[in-house]
């Protein structure tokens, strides 16, 4: 690794790690590193917006998949969003409609669920692409934990910004 | 109706390509990379070419995994003697 700008005898920066779950990558730019946070925030929130755009907010479900959703949910509120959207929206029938499926149980009732949800790989990429996003957003979190901000950088000149 | 006019983005899933779903594994790859290089190179001036060459060796890295579980199952265990 080379990270010319962190080091282990610099205070952690706290407020740009809670920035950086807000937003993906705000964490950078709150130090000054603002083209760092901006390509990161642009991985990570492709990689969020392309899993759902791949299998639709039915990748999010704390109910459903709460492992997934904890990988995920790295991504911040953008997570929580897609989860709610998926709760109200989809499983009410607001968006959609409600189809009877026979349950894996036997004997069991019918379930009623979303005709927008799928079992196809489209589900399957949808939720690792969102889950990905969210694990490689922790990576961000915790360089802008540990990076130093520029303000106080000695170095400066030798660093991008 | 074109089903391509009535898919609803984001809400709706938008298909995974049939058989070759395996093909939205390339981006998946580049949206690591770029977040992965962002933060782990020194200097952004050559971002773009180390996202490129990361995104490479990770694609030919997991196809090489594939290349050998492939023949893995297909050589070495039908090879394998039973009892």
């Amino acid at each position: 690794m080379s990270h010319d700008s962190t080091h282990s005898d610099e205070p952690l920066n706290w407020g740009a790690a809670f920035f950086g779950w807000i937003v993906p990558g705000l964490g950078q730019v709150s130090i000054g590193h603002a083209r760092r946070g901006i390509l990161a925030g642009v991985g990570i929130l492709g990689l969020f917006l392309g899993g759902l755009l791949i299998g639709g907010v039915d990748c999010v479900d704390r109910h459903e998949d709460p492992l997934w959703f904890y990988a995920q949910a790295g991504s911040g509120p953008i997570a929580l969003a897609a989860d709610w959207a998926n709760s109200a929206l989809l499983k009410t029938g607001k968006v959609g409609e409600l189809v009877e499926t026979p349950s894996s149980m036997p004997r069991a009732a019918p379930m009623l669920v979303s005709s927008f949800k799928t079992v196809t790989p489209a589900n399957e990429i949808g939720t690792l692409y969102c889950a990905l996003a969210g694990l490689m957003n922790l990576v961000v979190i915790f360089d802008a934990l540990k990076r130093r901000p520029l303000e106080r950088d000695d170095s400066t000149k030798g660093h991008a910004r | 109706m074109n089903p391509i006019l009535a898919w609803i983005p984001i809400l709706q899933p938008g298909g995974s390509l049939g058989n070759y779903w395996w093909l939205l594994l390339f981006p998946l790859v580049v949206g690591i990379s770029i977040a992965y290089r962002a933060t782990h190179q020194s200097d952004l001036a050559g971002f773009w070419r180390g996202v490129l060459t990361f995104s490479v060796k990770s694609t030919v890295a997991m196809g090489s995994l594939g290349a050998a579980m492939y023949l893995f199952v297909y050589l070495v265990i039908p090879m394998l003697r039973v009892g």
